[in-house]
């Protein structure tokens, strides 16, 4: 079969428009990737070699911004309803994991009593997230 | 040319087959949708219980302290490029070293013991960057593999 040939029908079908289609959703994805993270802006610190904070849905991501308020997810919580909030996130799960996103320049003291926090709310350990040094800012 | 072993009447196919590469790209696509949600780094650590029940560290052997002082490691401000400053050290296991030298000393204290056991816990200053004192966690971790890092109050 012959494109452009008269008289004869053209029986595959045309599957480049979804390729593009297909391709650009790609790079929207690899360009988004980075920014698709909830809660505030913070400058994470750099470190060496971070670990992977598993893989897992349950996660809660509690970030503590540059100003030291508190927010859970994509909702900035007052001090006092911490600890209620983050039951409330943890809901029936039966083995939550707390994530900690800190902000770079607040002193260890700050992160130290969200960390107490944490804990007070009845959660044992909690992961401290970190960029790779050398990757780009606010890259994974 | 003899492309197509089809048989007779079968024409010569001149386009090419990129049902494979749609294949691969859907794939590919939907690897990242999805991860995306998913990439976070950090360190997994331990905070005791505020409470007077103590943690985990069996009876036998010591428990190893790692103590940033604001006086031997003073970086209040979050340290330029990557590592530490060289002046700064740190107190492990009473002994004050370079913090240079904290993987390969937490390696000879606690690379011996059974993997649940391997804990050191760490005493940092409040007044101290709290990415100066990651960065010494990181050097910690990097020095035993499955270290367990458990903060504690210095009060």
């Amino acid at each position: 079969m012959r494109l452009g040939e008269p008289g004869r029908m053209q029986a595959n079908i045309n599957i480049t428009p979804l390729v593009d289609v297909v391709l650009v959703l790609l790079i929207i994805f690899m360009v988004m990737a980075p920014q698709m993270r909830t809660g505030p802006e913070v400058n994470l610190p750099k470190t060496a070699k971070p670990r992977e904070q598993g893989d897992e849905r349950n996660r809660i991501l509690v970030t503590l911004d540059q100003t030291g308020k508190l927010w859970i997810d994509s909702q900035a919580v007052a001090p006092e309803q911490f600890g209620d909030s983050l039951r409330a996130a943890a809901g029936t799960d039966p083995d939550p994991k707390v994530v900690l996103r800190s902000d770079a320049r607040l002193r260890f003291g700050d992160v130290r009593r969200a960390m107490v926090a944490i804990e007070e709310a009845g959660f044992a350990g909690v992961g401290l997230i970190a960029d790779h040094a050398g990757a780009k800012s606010g890259g994974e | 040319m003899q492309v197509n072993a089809g048989g007779p009447g079968s024409e010569l196919q001149s386009e090419i087959n990129i049902t494979p590469l749609v294949d691969v790209v859907l794939v590919l696509l939907i690897i990242f949708m999805v991860v995306v949600p998913l990439l976070l780094k950090g360190y997994d650590v331990g905070i005791p219980k505020a409470s007077a029940e103590t943690t985990s560290a069996a009876p036998d052997t010591s428990q190893v302290v790692l103590n940033i002082g604001a006086k031997t490691c003073p970086v209040f401000e979050p340290p330029a490029g990557i590592g530490l400053p060289a002046d700064c050290q740190v107190s492990l296991d009473d002994r004050v070293i370079p913090v240079t030298d904290v993987p390969a000393r937490v390696a000879e204290l606690v690379g011996g013991r059974p993997a649940d056991n391997r804990v050191v816990f760490l005493a940092a200053d409040e007044q101290l960057n709290y990415e100066a004192v990651l960065r010494i966690v990181d050097l910690a971790k990097s020095g035993v593999d499955d270290l367990r890092i458990e903060f504690v109050t210095t009060d």
